[in-house]
């Protein structure tokens, strides 16, 4: 029965192998795979740019008149790259500015603490299963239900303000105030996604051979010796994947932030990622060509710390 | 360098006892070799000396100092593992001299103990390589050199040539040994290949079950056998051991199918009691069958070269092993008598102990 079933597969193959060559054939694999990314994937990419290069409100490419870089140049145009309000197109710097902030935040205290989880989770601690199922929970929990959870706790009538209130405080507004905004922001963020990095670390510890650390042991290696010579440098290839990774989904960061505070107060939390999909969809004015030009930047700047990853993996599998 | 005093050791897992007090002196110099078959506890044991494993009982002395709650790193102690357990990512040189590095010495006290033990093990050409670079004879050496740089009181290995190819083990094996006689350090050996522990010890204990079986010199063991398990583990291919009944003094009967063998002794072996022949493959002598203890019917013949393996057998005995020096010529299914040199047998009582006939 089984052997009638694989003639069957066999039998078109053999015949395709014959036709075009054994070398040919795994193009004929990933040929149903290469469709589907063509269509969902590089097509899209394909029309954005053209978009990027096309102005005025229409929606249809073809009744969209060609700028050339105009679009570009209208991002780029800044008095200074430091001072987004400077800038013609000021909410897309201030997106840029706020999204290298909430990065170099979220990314330095994700990998610290998703560090210090793995390492506390690899020993040989009294519930380690609970404690390994409880950090990968969130991580399951669609972002905009994180964002939903926290913001009923944060908001100014949320349950972090009455636990305040109810020792004697005043509220805080945790989600209005420039400050705190970002720093829940990154706070909820970190909350939701660490799981995924913890497990990650973990995997890259739960690899290193217990034989190393006797041997380290036996060569009476001081327990921050251990760590610092043998642990890290054992762990960097996991590491390096982990702060790539990182770095990718915070420079994407959108539906948490999104939900939690939609940007503000005011544009104080307003990412990239959010200005695209304004300008491109909720303004008043929808500017597809500015908002596409927005997207092939960030995207340039995604495919260089993808390149970066995949360089580091590569590496890490030689 | 150092002795070792190990006084009722136990270890246990759970309800799982591993090793049921252990007692062993080590002298100062001294080359030992834990031998035994898997899940003896000859590896617990060592891992107990090293500080790896609690003990669950028993004491732990080295130069008279009880260690038993002392940890590894402050025993004084190296180990070569089995795995070799190098640092993947610090090279051979790194690798030597990470724990000098730990105790503080200067660099150019490291430099020359790092370079004085890879010149000795023929390491120094490979210095600057990761451990990913070399053979598995070359890291076997590095975990070597990392144990020597240290100067350690005593030297454990734990099946440091188990991963390593049959001519490589036999290269190493005597590199071992020239090592011992050059640095003259205590040493501790765990194996589960004979040769290894016939070649190398000094002394040799033999473990099965969590218990010693015996200790002495590798002849001691081979020669004289404390029972019947060390006389089946020590020597390859096994002892022959033939249930047999003590005839009459001096007598030993084997079966309906052999003839009674007159010995020079049968030790405190009391007439009528069953008993234990055991006689190694060596010690029988092929010869016609009118002067044969038995007639075999060969199974089988293996040709070695430099010697010959027959195996025959006899109804109501346990397949023989007779080993010939030399290239002999038998067939399959011939006939052979056998004799049984007298004065190189072993009796067994019922428990199993030898009876000392010599």
């Amino acid at each position: 029965m089984l052997r009638g079933a694989t003639r069957i597969i066999d039998w078109p193959m053999e015949g395709l192998q014959r036709l075009i060559g054994e070398r040919r054939m795994p193009y004929v694999f990933l040929l149903p795979n290469l469709a589907f990314f063509g269509v969902f994937v590089f097509v899209p990419i394909s029309i954005n740019f053209l978009y990027s290069v096309t102005g005025g409100p229409a929606l249809f490419p073809a009744e969209r008149p060609f700028v050339g870089a105009g679009q570009y140049a209208y991002l780029f145009d800044c008095g200074s790259f430091v001072d987004p309000s400077s800038c013609r197109e000021d909410h897309f710097w201030r997106g840029v500015s706020n999204t290298l902030r909430f990065t170099a935040f979220q990314v330095v205290a994700m990998v610290l603490l998703s560090l210090l989880t793995a390492i506390v989770l690899n020993m040989k601690i009294r519930g380690r299963g609970f404690f390994r199922a409880v950090y990968f929970f969130p991580v399951l929990l669609s972002p905009v239900v994180v964002a939903l959870i926290w913001k009923w706790i944060l908001q100014r009538d949320g349950l972090l303000n009455a636990g305040i209130t109810g020792l004697g405080g005043d509220k805080i507004l945790f989600l209005s105030e420039p400050g705190w905004a970002m720093f829940w922001i990154i706070f909820v963020s970190v909350w939701a996604h660490m799981g995924f990095y913890t497990l990650i670390l973990l995997a890259g510890l739960q690899a290193i051979p217990a034989d190393i650390y006797e041997a380290a042991e036996m060569d009476a290696t001081p327990r921050w010796r251990v760590f610092w010579r043998l642990t890290l440098p054992l762990l960097w290839p996991n590491l390096i994947v982990v702060i790539v990774l990182a770095l990718i989904r915070a420079v994407q960061t959108f539906d948490e932030v999104f939900v939690l505070t939609g940007g503000g107060p005011g544009t104080s939390t307003l990412m990239v990622v959010q200005y695209i999909y304004e300008t491109a969809f909720s303004n008043q004015v929808q500017n597809f060509g500015l908002a596409a030009a927005a997207s092939v930047v960030l995207g340039i700047v995604l495919f260089a710390l993808t390149l970066a990853q995949l360089a580091f993996s590569q590496r890490k599998s030689s | 360098m150092a002795d070792l005093k190990l006084t009722d050791i136990k270890k246990a897992y759970g309800n799982v006892t591993i090793l049921h007090g252990v007692d062993l002196a080590i002298t100062d110099g001294e080359f030992v070799v834990f031998v035994g078959p898997s899940g003896c506890g000859k590896s617990t044991l060592l891992r107990i000396i090293a500080g790896l494993e609690q003990v669950s009982g028993g004491d732990i002395r080295i130069d008279g100092q009880s260690v038993t709650n002392v940890p590894a790193s402050d025993r004084g102690l190296a180990m070569v593992f089995q795995s070799y357990a190098l640092y993947p990512h610090m090279s051979v040189y790194k690798n030597m001299a990470f724990a000098l590095e730990n105790m503080g010495l200067g660099r150019s006290e490291v430099d020359k103990r790092v370079r004085r033990a890879a010149d000795m093990l023929q390491l120094t050409a490979y210095l600057d390589r990761k451990p990913r670079a070399l053979s598995g004879g070359q890291r076997q050496r590095v975990a070597i050199g990392r144990a020597i740089v240290r100067d350690p009181k005593i030297f454990l290995f734990d099946e440091p040539l188990s991963n390593l190819d049959a001519e490589l083990r036999v290269a190493t094996r005597k590199e071992l040994a020239a090592l011992h006689a050059e640095i003259g350090g205590t040493m501790i050996y765990v194996t589960h290949d004979q040769v290894e522990a016939m070649t190398l010890a000094d002394r040799i204990v033999v473990l099965r079950a969590g218990v010693i079986e015996q200790v002495g010199t590798p002849l001691e063991v081979y020669n004289h056998p404390a029972n019947l398990f060390v006389a089946g583990f020590i020597g390859s291919p096994r002892m022959n051991l033939f249930p047999a009944r003590v005839a009459d003094a001096g007598g030993v009967a084997v079966g309906s199918e052999m003839r009674p063998i007159i010995l020079p002794s049968t030790g405190h072996a009391v007439v009528g009691t069953d008993i234990t022949l055991g006689a190694r493959p060596e010690h029988i002598d092929v010869v016609g069958e009118d002067q044969a203890d038995i007639v075999i019917t060969l199974d089988l013949v293996e040709q070695l070269g430099g010697e010959t393996y027959l195996y025959g057998s006899t109804p109501g005995l346990p397949q023989l092993t007779v080993r010939q020096h030399g290239q002999a010529a038998y067939d399959r299914n011939q006939r052979l008598g056998l004799r049984l040199k007298r004065d190189a047998l072993h009796l067994f009582d019922a428990d199993g102990s030898a009876i000392r006939i010599r």
